[in-house]
């Protein structure tokens, strides 16, 4: 009966339908392109590690960078002096850096992160050797021309050729390639590429660039239950290396992995906020025109309804009949809202690197979150149907 | 006795004003009779009618239909009380558009709660009745008025109720249709249904066994159909004149 009627309207329901579909497939694309983005940003995570702590001049987590500029730079003999003493430290590993192009013959990458450092830079920063080896300690005392290279490099730079024992020249300096970084695939959300980046070691990058570059250091602790621990030392032990006075804060940052999510939480928390806002307004919208389609359509039937009350149709039957079309309309429109937020997930999820994904429990609350704003905005027609006094309704023209 | 009135009225709030649509209507009708009820507009027939027909409440007084109280009762319970007792048939026929004859004659089934399968077997045994069966898969802008009318009647007729409430059942038709209605209404009155219609046409009352005319809100003439439609003797000759050339 209510499909009847319904198909009585052909224009009149798809429109409605159409105002219902748009609305759920908004909000289930939008939980899509969140769960993506957030699926995303922990495999982000996962590739910088979660153990790592960068010792740096300023936190990640604010952007009032000035407010931090007039601390001093670390020095090798603090972080020498950490550490020969860090008990919960599994590495830590000193770090200059510098961005230049690098050449192999004819072969060129530009804006390569080159970073100095040591032996232990592998362990401290969670980047393993995958072939060759890594930097010696015979390497930086010697201050040898040897280079470590990510994989990024090496697909810019050689094609089919062995990379070890070859010259590149970095910033127009040759090196000997000893050994290759393992891949660590792009991080998605933050844009950076840890693969596009070579280790050489720290006296040779002083020697071959200059001194005068900010040092930082990169470090890991012995596993995640005692990241705490080792933070508490490290601090520790860098105040009394920098002789930092007892009751003023640290004049330095210990910044890792997490403090990006909370940022990130943060950032996003409202943004989310305000998109699945606007998801729920669009599938108001929706809702309200079904309202309205549904007053119309009581009101072009008052006749009818006059009829059937006549003929001993009960007021909660009317109230049942009306509910069914609005909830029919509703749940046709949530399907193939559902379909829609699907289809643009997927496509999200093919075209950018996001894995955009709606759970099926998501689709489940769709169609019935849709169903039920039919009932919810269906009630008032339908009770003003069953309450019409059937003998004026039965001379409504 | 099927319909008893005991003192009938019907008060209306108009704004402030009151109007006093019946004002002590009393009188009772005994199963298998045709009573006419005639009356000018503004008699009050159509507040009757609705009273007959549960669709209405009367303010004050007694109306028993079939051994039951009806003049107080809920609206769930008035409205099964029309959908047992009460078959109606309308001026406009009041057919759904958008179901077929079958459909709107199984409608009073539906809400009886009747299974498909035997609703759509008594809905074909009522079209059957009003010699529309070749006509039951047509929505009702297929049919001629008259054919309509004989839906309607088939609805009214299919959940066997005791009174048939029929409101100028041949007034949107032509002369020949409406006289084909009025002879399906003798038929049905001779096979023993109860019958009240409500009508302004004398001739229409004047073939009626039984009329009762109302006028200010009260009854004024309760009779044989012939007499009571007319008012005066000059009328009657009229009306029988109209009446013999009906026939």
């Amino acid at each position: 009966m209510a499909v009847k009627s319904l198909l009585a309207h052909r224009l009149r329901t798809l429109l409605t339908t159409l105002g219902v579909s748009i609305g759920v497939g908004t909000l289930l694309a939008i939980i899509g392109i969140i769960v993506g983005l957030n699926a995303a940003f922990s495999d982000d995570l996962a590739v910088m590690g979660t153990n790592t702590l960068w010792i740096q001049k300023f936190p990640w987590t604010t952007p009032e960078w000035w407010l931090y500029r007039n601390r001093k730079d670390l020095t090798l003999s603090q972080i020498e002096l950490v550490r020969s003493q860090a008990k919960f430290l599994s590495a830590i590993a000193p770090n200059v850096n510098f961005s230049a192009d690098v050449q192999y013959l004819d072969q060129s990458v530009s804006r390569v992160w080159v970073i100095g450092s040591t032996e232990d830079y592998p362990i401290a920063a969670g980047h393993d050797i995958s072939l060759g080896r890594g930097i010696s300690q015979g390497d930086d005392d010697n201050a040898r021309p040897v280079a470590v290279l990510g994989m990024d490099v090496v697909d810019g730079l050689f094609h089919g050729v062995n990379p070890l024992g070859t010259s590149v020249k970095i910033g127009g300096r040759p090196f000997e390639v000893v050994g290759l970084f393992q891949r660590k695939g792009s991080l998605k959300v933050l844009g950076q590429r840890p693969d596009l980046k070579i280790e050489i070691p720290i006296h040779a990058f002083m020697g071959a660039f200059g001194r005068a570059r900010r040092l930082s250091a990169v470090a890991s602790a012995v596993d995640t239950e005692h990241l705490p621990a080792a933070m508490d030392e490290l601090s520790g032990l860098l105040r009394r290396a920098r002789k930092t006075p007892p009751k003023s804060e640290d004049d330095f940052s210990l910044n890792r992995s997490e403090q990006l999510a909370k940022m990130w939480k943060k950032l996003t928390g409202a943004l989310y906020g305000v998109v699945v806002a606007v998801g729920i307004i669009t599938l108001l919208v929706g809702g309200i025109g079904i309202m309205n389609i549904m007053l119309v359509s009581v009101r072009e039937r008052t006749r009818e309804i006059g009829v059937r009350r006549a003929l001993g149709a009960r007021k909660r039957t009317i109230v049942m009949q009306f509910l069914m079309e609005a909830a029919t309309v509703s749940a046709v429109g949530g399907a193939v809202g559902t379909t829609l937020g699907l289809s643009i997930a997927k496509v999200i999820a093919l075209v950018s690197p996001l894995k955009a994904s709606v759970s099926p429990l998501a689709v489940l609350g769709g169609v019935g979150f849709a169903a039920m704003m039919g009932l919810v905005f269906g009630i008032w027609p339908a009770a003003r149907a069953a309450n019409l006094d059937p003998v004026e309704a039965l001379r409504y023209e | 006795m099927l319909i008893s009135l005991e003192d009938i009225t019907r008060i209306y709030t108009v704004g402030t004003e009151e109007v006093r649509a019946l004002r002590g209507v009393s009188f009772g009708v005994n199963k298998g009779e045709w009573v006419a009820i005639i009356g000018q507009s503004g008699s009050g027939k159509s507040t009757l009618m609705n009273v007959l027909g549960c669709l209405d409440t009367p303010s004050s007084g007694r109306y028993q239909l079939n051994g039951h109280d009806v003049s107080h009762l809920s609206d769930d319970a008035l409205a099964d009380i029309r959908n047992k007792e009460i078959g109606f048939i309308f001026q406009t026929f009041q057919l759904l558009p958008r179901e077929t004859a079958l459909g709107n004659v199984e409608l009073p089934l539906v809400y009886r709660g009747v299974r498909a399968k035997e609703r759509r077997e008594r809905a074909r045994a009522a079209l059957d009745k009003v010699q529309l069966s070749d006509r039951m898969h047509h929505r009702p802008n297929e049919l001629s008025g008259g054919q309509r009318q004989r839906v309607a009647i088939a609805r009214a007729l299919v959940a066997e109720p005791s009174l048939l409430l029929a409101d100028e059942p041949t007034g949107n038709l032509d002369s020949t249709t409406g006289e084909e209605i009025i002879r399906l209404f003798e038929e049905l009155h001779t096979a023993g249904h109860t019958i009240c219609l409500v009508t302004h046409e004398p001739s229409l009352a004047a073939r009626c066994p039984r009329a009762i005319r109302l006028s200010d809100g009260m009854v004024v003439a309760d009779g044989v159909g012939r007499d009571v439609a007319a008012e005066n003797v000059a009328e009657r000759a009229r009306i029988a004149a109209q009446v013999a050339a009906a026939r």
